[in-house]
């Protein structure tokens, strides 16, 4: 009964979203975002007439779709990293080697796992594999949020509910997936609860911060300190090389 | 292939750093607006730190001992108790000072095109590695103080202030005849 409220609860307010990017133009600003919550509507009532009709394949079908919405969610990722920074080239531009040194982690920790244990592809359940995938997304995310604040970047309201709503949704997907993975069929059940809930929450967040288009507040200033950057880059390494000699000497004397 | 509390923690750390954001969100939107029109960097943004001979007097067993020699121990109590106070607020004003440049940084460095990766890391772990400085600082006052720390105090002054020289030849090079130009077009 609980989870049918919550699925019917879902499906309102994902066709209440959609209805007011439609109205809003907001489908048009952030279009990735919006086909995901499409996809998941799909996914939510596709699910529905399978589980209703055809049980039998009710777990393919939902490990199929839900794979596709971690793809997809990666590109909410992208579209958070091209919105929130098209104004700023620094910081999108720390944000892009920071990405790609996760990436290379990533793989070389997975490259060295199966080396070592030639059977985790084989033996993981989807489970497993979509916690991997989610914490890896957890870890693209938490790294932009803390680009965002480091630089103080500022968010217009739609993109800080996009953000923070599916920031929260995928970290609460790793704490449930996490404790969903190993524990008894009473504690799944709660878990699989609190997962459907925290979707409501993001949800919730979505309505509240995508109500109508509000633009990300952008500086005024244009600052083309770029002619400079390197011989200001230069000048700050030559100091901080100073400093590091500084503390050397400090912590050995 | 991802252990159980690695998980966790990461899903900790992510929900953590989406509640700072949601609490400094409307903050940072707030500063947009009302420093759009000042200046990138300000001539008087310096660190407005107390001098070293101050900054040495305060953690300076000297005082103590004269203090001591008076015998009087309730004097013993004010003056510890009076110089640890402020030992803690030097320590709150260098780290603000200490964020201050930093964030002038980063309001400089986040528009710039060709921002270099690896120096910006070094600036950040700089700046981290005085922050935890000053952190540390605070809770060794607080539980032996201020005397008792006075080598480090010193140290992380000096440090604070090559940053602050660091920023300042920043400012200089940035504030030049074209970049004056493109900041008054």
């Amino acid at each position: 009964m609980l989870s049918q409220s919550i699925w019917w609860a879902s499906i309102t307010l994902e066709v209440f979203l959609l209805a007011r990017a439609i109205r809003g133009k907001l489908v048009f600003r952030y279009p990735v975002f919006y086909f995901y919550l499409s996809f998941i509507m799909f996914e939510d009532v596709i699910s529905f007439v399978v589980y209703r009709w055809k049980p039998a394949f009710y777990s393919h079908t939902y490990w199929t779709t839900e794979f596709l919405c971690v793809l997809i969610g990666c590109g909410i990722v992208f579209e958070i990293y091209r919105v929130g920074l098209a104004s700023f080239p620094g910081t999108a531009r720390m944000a892009r080697n920071i990405l790609v040194v996760l990436f290379i982690v990533a793989a070389a920790k997975g490259m060295v796992a199966a080396a070592n244990d030639h059977q985790w592809w084989l033996e993981a359940g989807t489970l497993e594999l979509e916690r991997t995938l989610r914490v890896m997304q957890a870890v693209c995310v938490a790294a932009l949020v803390a680009l965002f604040l480091f630089y103080s970047i500022p968010f217009g309201k739609n993109l800080r509910g996009i953000l923070l709503g599916y920031g929260f949704f995928i970290g609460m997907r790793v704490i449930t997936l996490t404790f969903f993975i190993g524990g008894s069929d009473a504690s799944r059940q709660f878990w699989g609860y609190i997962y459907s809930a925290s979707y409501l929450i993001a949800l919730g967040v979505w309505c509240v911060h995508l109500w109508s288009y509000e633009a990300s507040p952008a500086p005024r200033q244009t600052i083309q300190i770029e002619r400079h950057y390197q011989h200001v880059a230069a000048a700050t390494q030559r100091r901080l090389h100073e400093a590091r000699a500084y503390v050397a000497k400090a912590v050995g004397s | 292939m991802i252990g159980i509390p690695t998980a966790l923690l990461l899903g900790t750390v992510l929900l953590l750093l989406l509640l700072l954001m949601a609490a400094r969100g409307s903050a940072a939107a707030r500063e947009v607006s009302s420093r759009s029109d000042a200046p990138l960097f300000e001539e008087e943004a310096g660190l407005d730190l107390c001098p070293a001979e101050f900054v040495t007097r305060i953690f300076c067993p000297d005082d103590l001992e004269f203090v001591s020699n008076t015998g009087s121990r309730p004097l013993q109590e004010l003056f510890r108790r009076e110089r640890k106070l402020v030992a803690l607020v030097w320590v709150h004003q260098t780290s603000i000072a200490i964020r201050r440049i930093m964030r002038e940084h980063t309001q400089a460095a986040r528009q710039s095109h060709d921002l270099h990766f690896l120096t910006e890391t070094k600036l950040v772990l700089l700046y981290a590695e005085l922050m935890l400085i000053c952190g540390m600082l605070s809770l060794a006052i607080q539980a032996a103080g201020p005397q008792r720390v006075r080598g480090l105090a010193v140290y992380a002054g000096a440090l604070s202030g090559r940053l602050a020289q660091a920023q300042h030849d920043f400012q200089a090079v940035t504030a030049g005849p074209e970049f004056r130009g493109a900041r008054s077009s």
